[in-house]
């Protein structure tokens, strides 16, 4: 069960469409061993990089950022981005805390 | 996600129904469940599992690996009884924990708008502002005024209607003389118990916002219980 500041997260994206932008959401989708958000967290991106919410605790924001723009100018629907100790993201942008965590990032489409 | 399930999203969290939020995770489709909702396309066939979740109010990956289901269900219901200065403290913090907050107090010059610009006050006694407000064993009750004539009401509605926490503002010497009056109006000990008072967890704090830190704190370690 989650909820803590969704609505405004849903509401900030609503905005952001009615304003035009292109948007995407991350969802938290699984995590593994001591990840530090639950699964359900959420954030919103546009395609300017403004965000709102979270997926972690600082650690893997930057890369689902990135990956959002990149995922809005590519107009592709959905893709899952898995961030393990173990991988080569490990070095920049691995989780502090020793997790692993998969995240879904969509669009947000007509 | 299309725009119209975050408009339909939107929508039922502005009227307060509860529902889950479901993906594919393979095709990107996603979907609104509410319960007895007949589900579109693939969503359908996995119904079952869907429900178990729900009612669990959990969050997860059902077990095809392809669906992915996020609950969303109220916050829980905490009433104050006493608009004193504790209670603006417990409002701040209840934002960020999610609860929602409802604050009944009978004397006028307390409720000014300006002190709780977006909670739901009522102006009434509790034995009235009850009839107001729907609860169930999700709601929890804080006792701040210290007054019987206000407190007692309020305990004993949430004691009879099991509140999952109930807590009363007051020195233990007030609350032993609380607990006879229960006893006296018919509760059993087992029952009295219940109540968390002197309300709070133990930070050694005195001012208002830490008895504020206290209270919460203990509100939500006993929503983690069980």
């Amino acid at each position: 069960m989650k909820d803590f500041s969704e609505k405004i997260i849903f509401e900030k994206a609503n905005d952001w469409i009615e304003n035009n932008q292109k948007v995407a959401l991350a969802t938290v989708i699984q995590t593994w061993g001591s990840s530090p958000l639950e699964v359900g967290s959420r954030m919103i991106i546009n395609e300017n990089g403004n965000f709102l919410g979270s997926v972690s605790g600082g650690c893997v924001e930057s890369k689902v950022i990135e990956e959002c723009i990149s995922l809005i100018k590519n107009n592709k629907i959905s893709q899952i981005i898995d961030f393990k100790v173990s991988n080569e993201n490990a070095w920049e942008v691995g989780l502090a805390c020793g997790g692993d965590i998969s995240i879904y990032i969509e669009q947000i489409t007509q | 996600m299309k725009i119209k399930t975050l408009q339909e999203i939107l929508k039922y969290k502005s009227s307060k129904k509860e529902f889950a939020i479901l993906t594919n995770l393979k095709n990107g489709d996603s979907e609104i469940f509410i319960p007895n909702k007949i589900l579109k396309g693939e969503f359908s066939k996995y119904l079952d599992e869907i429900e178990i979740i729900y009612k669990s109010n959990k969050n997860g990956i059902l077990e095809n690996d392809k669906i992915f289901i996020q609950t969303c269900k109220n916050p829980i219901k905490v009433i104050i009884v006493g608009a004193v200065h504790i209670a603006e403290y417990l409002i701040d913090y209840a934002k960020s924990l999610n609860f929602e907050i409802i604050i009944i107090d009978p004397r006028g010059f307390f409720t000014s708008k300006e002190k709780f610009p977006d909670t739901k006050i009522i102006n009434k006694w509790p034995n009235e502002a009850f009839n107001e407000i729907e609860t169930n064993s999700k709601t929890a009750l804080i006792a701040l005024t210290h007054d019987p004539k206000i407190d007692d009401p309020a305990l004993q509605y949430a004691l009879k209607n099991k509140f999952f926490y109930i807590g009363a503002l007051g020195s233990k010497k007030t609350h032993e003389k609380r607990c006879l009056r229960l006893i006296e109006a018919g509760f059993k000990n087992e029952e009295i118990k219940l109540i968390n008072g002197p309300i709070g967890i133990k930070l050694g704090g005195k001012s208002q916002s830490e008895i504020a830190l206290s209270i919460v704190a203990q509100l939500v370690s006993e929503k983690y219980k069980n």
